[in-house]
C-alpha cells in the first residue's frame, strides 16, 4: 500500500466516521480556532505582543499553506460570519460613537474629516503615480480609509487601555469606518457603470445608507423595547444583543444595505435613545470574542492567498507609509483648538494604522462586483491587510503604551514580576 | 490661595530621600542623629479671622461605561487657558483634580468663586467628552485600575504607601478658616472637634465602594483611617506647646512638615488657618459653598461667644461620635462630649443651626444655612440620593451618570 492510497484510506474511514457530526470543516476550523486562541495567548504572554497578532499568524500560516476553508471572494456562510463579526464590533463602536462630543468639539470630526479626506486622496494619487487605472486605485484608496475598530478594541482591551488618545482613535475609526463602507458598499455597485452625473454617483449612496439606516434604526428600536423590561447585565440580554444582531445583519445583507454599517447605525441610535451607560460589553465576554478571534483568522486566511510579488510589494509598501502619513497629518492639522497635545495628536494618528475585516469587506465588495478589476485590487488590498493586521495591532499597541494610557506593562507577561504601578 | 491638600504636594520636603528604587522608601537616609533631624515649624502666619477657603476633590469619568478615566494632564491644560479665581491641581491619581477658591469672606463669596470654575470645568469634559462628578467615592471603580499622576512627589508616595496610594482615590472637601493667631487657631482646632461628626453627616456622599453598598453614607473616611498620623490631633492649647510637639515629632524622623498629619483638622501655619478635612465632596457646588457657610457660622460664634472650654476629655466619645456619623449619617446617635448625653446627631445639627442664626445673618450665609437646615429636616443628605437612585436604576453607572448632570446643575 502506498503513501496515497493510506490517506485516502485513512480520510475515507475518517468522513465515514465523521459522519454522525459536524463534518471535517467543522473540525478543522475547531482545531485552527483552538490553535488561535492558544497562539494569541502565546504571543502575549512571551512577546508582550496583542492577541490579534497570534490569531492572524495563525490564519496567515493556514491560508499560505492553501487551506481551503475560506475562498476569495468571499460567500457564503464564511462571508456572514465575516459580516457579523464585524457588526457586532461596529455596534459596540456605534455606541460608543459620542455625537454630543461633536457638538462640544466639532475639531474631533474635523480630524476625522481631514484624516479620510488626505488618507483616500493620498492613496490615490500615489496609486496613480504608480501606475495603476483608476478603477483599481479609487476602491484601494477607499479601503485605506478604514481603521479598523476591531483590532483597535481588541488592543485596548489586552492592555486594559484608557484615556483621551485610546477615545479619539477609537471614535476617529468608527468614523472613517462609517465613511469608508458607506461610499465602498456604494461604489461597489457603480464599478462596472461608471456613472456620469453626480446624481448617479450619490444615489447609490443614499440606497446603502438608507437601507442600512432602516436596518439599525429597527435593530435600536428592539434593543430600546428589550431594556425597558430587560435588565443590561443581564446575561440574556446580551444574547439577545447577539440574536438581534445576527439576524439584522442576514436581513441587511439580503435587501442590499450593508450589514456592519447597519451595526454601527443601530449603535448609535440605541445609544441616542438610551442614554444609560452600557453594561453588556462584559457580558458579551466570551461569545463575542469568539467571533472577533475567528473574524481575525478568516481575514488572514484570505488576505495571504494573495499573490506575494515583489512589485505587489512595493506597492503594498507605497499604500502603508502614504496611508500612515496622511492619518497622522490629517489627526495633527486639524489637532489645534481639539484638546489635544501634539504628542496625543501624533501618537492617535499612529493607533489608526490597523486594517482588517471592514476593509477586506470593501475589497469583497468590489472583487464581487467585478472579478476583472476585483483580482487587481485584490493584489494590492489582501497583502495590506494582512500586514497592516499584525503591523496596525502591533503600533496601536506601541502608540498605548507611549502616551501611557495602558494600565498593564509592554514587558512580556512571562517575564514581568510586578505590575508597574506608576504612569 | 493656592493650598493643596489631601497629599502633601511636590513643593514639600520629600518623605524618602532617594527614588532610584523600590526598596529605597524602607530605609530612608535620615541623618543618624535625631537631634539633627528636628524641623522647626514655620510660624502661624497672619489671615483675616473668618476668612474662608475651600478646596474640592473632583473625579473625572468617562461618558460610556461612567468609570474613572485619566484625563487630569488633559483637563488640567484646558483649564489653564481659561483665567478663573483659585486654583486648579493634580492630585494622587489620574482621575482626580483639586479645585479651590481665593480667598473668600462668606459662603456667598464661595459659591460666586465656585460657580465660574464649575462653569469651566463642564466646558472643557465637554470638550474632551468626558464628565466631572462630585462625591466622596466612586460608586464602582476598581484601586488597581488607577494610575498614579505623574509627578514626583505622587511617585514617591506610591512607592511609600503601595495600594493604599491607589485606594487613596477617594474625594473630599477641605475648608479653610482663617484665624486671628495662632493660639486661636487651636482653640478653635479643638472647639471644631466637637462638630466633627455635625460635618460627616452632612456632607456624607460615599455610600458606594467598588460596586457594593457600604451600609456607611461615609465610606470615604475609612480609606483615610489607613494612613499613619490620621484622626485627631493631640490636644494643646498654646502653639508653642503644639510647636515642641511637632519638633519631638521631627526628631523621631516620622515626620517631616506638617503635611505629614491627615488629621480631620489639623493647623495650616502658612495661611494662618485651620484646615476641617472630614467633608466627602458634596454632589454640587453649591452644597459646598452652604457648608463652608456652616464651618463659618460654628468658628463665628466660638470666636464672639467663646461658648464652651474644649478639655482632653472631648475626645472620650470622639471616635465614637466619628464612627456614627459616618456609618449612620444623619440618622446617627450623638453623645454630647460635655454632658454624656445621648441624642440623634440631627436633632444636634438642628439645635445649633438655631444657635448660629444671629451669626449666619451677619456672615450673610442665611440662606446656606437654610438650604442645609430644610434637608436636615428632611432627613436627606448625598448619601441618600446616591441610594434613592440605585434603588431606582439597580446600574451604578448610571447612578454615576446622574451624579454627573447633578454636577452640572442638570438634575
Amino acid at each position: 500500500m502506498n503513501l496515497t492510497s493510506f490517506i485516502n484510506d485513512l480520510l475515507g474511514f475518517w468522513s465515514e466516521w465523521l459522519r454522525p457530526s459536524a463534518g471535517l470543516p467543522t473540525v478543522l476550523w475547531s482545531l485552527l480556532l483552538a490553535a488561535a486562541a492558544a497562539s494569541g495567548h502565546l504571543v502575549q504572554r512571551y512577546l508582550g505582543l496583542p492577541k490579534v497578532v497570534g490569531y492572524s499568524i495563525v490564519g496567515a500560516v493556514v491560508g499560505f499553506a492553501g487551506f481551503e476553508g475560506a475562498i476569495w471572494p468571499l460567500r457564503g456562510i464564511s462571508l456572514f460570519l465575516l459580516e457579523l463579526g464585524a457588526a457586532v464590533v461596529l455596534f459596540e463602536a456605534g455606541g460608543r460613537l459620542p455625537l454630543r462630543w461633536f457638538r462640544h468639539n466639532p475639531m474631533v470630526l474635523g480630524q476625522s474629516l481631514l484624516e479620510a479626506t488626505l488618507t483616500y486622496f493620498g492613496v490615490l494619487w500615489t496609486l496613480q503615480l504608480l501606475g495603476l487605472p483608476d478603477p483599481v486605485a479609487n476602491p484601494i484608496a477607499l479601503m485605506a480609509i478604514v481603521a479598523s475598530p476591531a483590532v483597535l478594541s481588541r488592543v485596548i482591551m489586552d492592555t486594559r487601555a484608557s484615556g483621551p488618545v485610546t477615545e479619539r482613535a477609537m471614535t476617529l475609526a468608527t468614523l472613517n469606518t462609517f465613511y469608508a463602507l458607506a461610499l465602498g458598499y456604494a461604489q461597489a455597485g457603480l464599478i462596472e457603470r461608471a456613472p456620469q452625473t453626480l446624481l448617479q454617483k450619490l444615489y447609490p449612496v443614499a440606497v446603502v445608507l438608507g437601507l442600512s439606516f432602516v436596518i439599525g434604526a429597527i435593530l435600536a428600536l428592539a434593543l430600546r423595547t428589550a431594556l425597558r423590561f430587560m435588565s443590561p447585565t443581564s446575561e440574556s440580554t446580551s444574547i439577545l444583543l447577539l440574536a438581534l444582531i445576527a439576524a439584522g445583519a442576514a436581513l441587511t445583507a439580503h435587501v442590499g444595505g450593508s450589514a456592519p454599517l447597519a451595526a454601527l447605525i443601530g449603535g448609535v441610535l440605541l445609544k441616542t435613545l438610551n442614554p444609560k451607560p452600557w453594561a453588556w460589553q462584559r457580558q458579551l465576554g466570551t461569545a463575542a470574542s469568539l467571533l472577533t478571534m475567528l473574524m481575525f483568522v478568516l481575514v488572514s486566511i484570505v488576505a495571504a492567498q494573495a499573490d506575494w510579488t515583489l512589485p505587489v510589494a512595493s506597492v503594498v509598501l507605497a499604500v502603508i507609509g502614504v496611508r500612515l502619513f496622511a492619518k497622522i497629518a490629517g489627526v495633527a492639522i486639524a489637532n489645534p483648538g481639539s484638546g489635544a497635545s501634539w504628542k496625543q495628536a501624533f501618537w492617535v494618528g499612529c493607533a489608526m494604522s490597523p486594517l482588517s475585516a471592514i476593509a477586506l469587506l470593501i475589497a469583497s465588495n468590489f472583487t464581487t462586483a467585478s472579478p476583472l478589476l476585483g483580482t487587481m485590487i485584490t493584489q494590492v488590498a489582501l497583502p495590506s491587510i494582512l500586514l497592516m493586521e499584525v503591523m496596525g495591532a502591533v503600533l496601536a499597541t506601541l502608540a498605548i503604551h507611549a502616551v501611557g494610557e495602558s494600565s498593564v506593562p509592554w514587558a512580556p507577561q512571562a517575564f514581568s514580576t510586578t505590575e508597574d504601578t506608576q504612569r | 490661595m493656592t493650598a493643596s491638600i489631601g497629599f502633601p504636594d511636590s513643593s514639600n520636603a520629600p518623605l524618602v530621600s532617594s527614588t532610584t528604587g523600590s526598596d529605597d522608601f524602607r530605609s530612608p537616609a535620615l541623618p543618624a542623629d535625631p537631634a539633627s533631624r528636628v524641623v522647626k515649624l514655620e510660624p502661624f502666619n497672619r489671615s483675616e479671622a473668618l476668612s474662608l477657603g475651600v478646596e474640592l476633590e473632583l473625579q473625572l469619568v468617562n461618558t460610556h461605561d461612567y468609570d474613572l478615566a485619566p484625563y487630569a494632564e488633559d483637563m488640567l491644560r484646558l483649564m489653564a487657558q481659561t483665567p478663573l479665581p483659585g486654583s486648579v491641581v493634580p492630585e494622587m491619581t489620574s482621575s482626580m483634580i483639586e479645585i479651590s477658591t481665593d480667598i473668600c469672606h462668606s459662603a456667598q463669596d464661595v459659591i460666586t468663586q465656585l460657580s465660574p470654575i464649575r462653569e469651566a470645568l463642564i466646558k472643557n469634559a465637554d470638550k474632551l467628552n468626558i464628565a466631572v462628578v462630585g462625591g466622596g467615592t466612586h460608586a464602582f471603580q476598581q484601586w488597581h485600575e488607577r494610575r498614579i499622576y505623574d509627578k514626583p512627589r505622587f511617585r514617591e508616595l506610591s512607592e511609600l504607601y503601595g495600594y493604599l496610594s491607589k485606594q487613596f482615590t477617594i474625594f473630599g472637601q477641605h475648608v479653610h478658616i482663617g484665624c486671628p493667631d495662632a493660639d486661636a487657631a487651636l482653640l478653635m482646632l479643638h472647639r471644631m472637634s466637637r462638630y466633627i461628626p455635625h460635618f460627616i453627616a452632612l456632607s456624607a456622599s460615599s455610600p458606594f465602594v467598588q460596586g457594593q453598598d457600604t451600609q456607611f453614607d461615609s465610606a470615604r473616611l475609612n480609606s483615610v483611617f489607613a494612613f499613619p498620623l490620621s484622626g485627631r490631633a493631640p490636644f494643646t492649647l498654646s502653639w508653642k506647646e503644639f510647636e515642641a510637639y511637632f519638633e519631638r515629632m521631627t526628631r523621631t524622623g516620622v515626620v517631616r512638615s506638617m503635611k505629614d498629619f491627615y488629621w480631620d483638622i489639623r493647623p495650616k501655619p502658612e495661611f494662618g488657618t485651620i484646615e476641617i478635612r472630614v467633608f466627602d465632596t458634596p454632589l454640587t457646588v453649591e452644597r459646598a459653598a452652604a457648608l463652608a457657610g456652616y464651618v463659618q457660622s460654628l468658628a463665628a460664634w466660638f470666636l464672639q461667644e467663646q461658648p464652651f472650654e474644649p478639655t482632653e476629655d472631648d475626645y472620650l466619645v470622639y471616635t465614637y461620635n466619628r464612627f456614627q456619623a459616618c456609618r449612620f449619617g444623619l440618622d446617627a446617635v450623638y453623645v454630647d462630649p460635655a454632658s454624656g448625653q445621648h441624642m440623634p446627631l440631627r436633632d444636634h445639627i438642628l439645635m445649633t443651626m438655631t444657635q448660629l442664626e444671629w451669626h449666619s445673618e451677619a456672615l450673610n450665609a442665611t440662606q446656606a444655612l437654610g438650604e442645609l437646615r430644610t434637608s436636615v429636616e428632611a432627613n436627606r443628605n448625598d448619601a441618600r440620593w446616591l441610594r434613592e437612585k440605585q434603588g431606582k436604576e439597580r446600574l451604578l453607572a448610571e447612578v454615576v451618570r446622574q451624579a454627573a448632570l447633578r454636577f452640572r446643575g442638570a438634575a
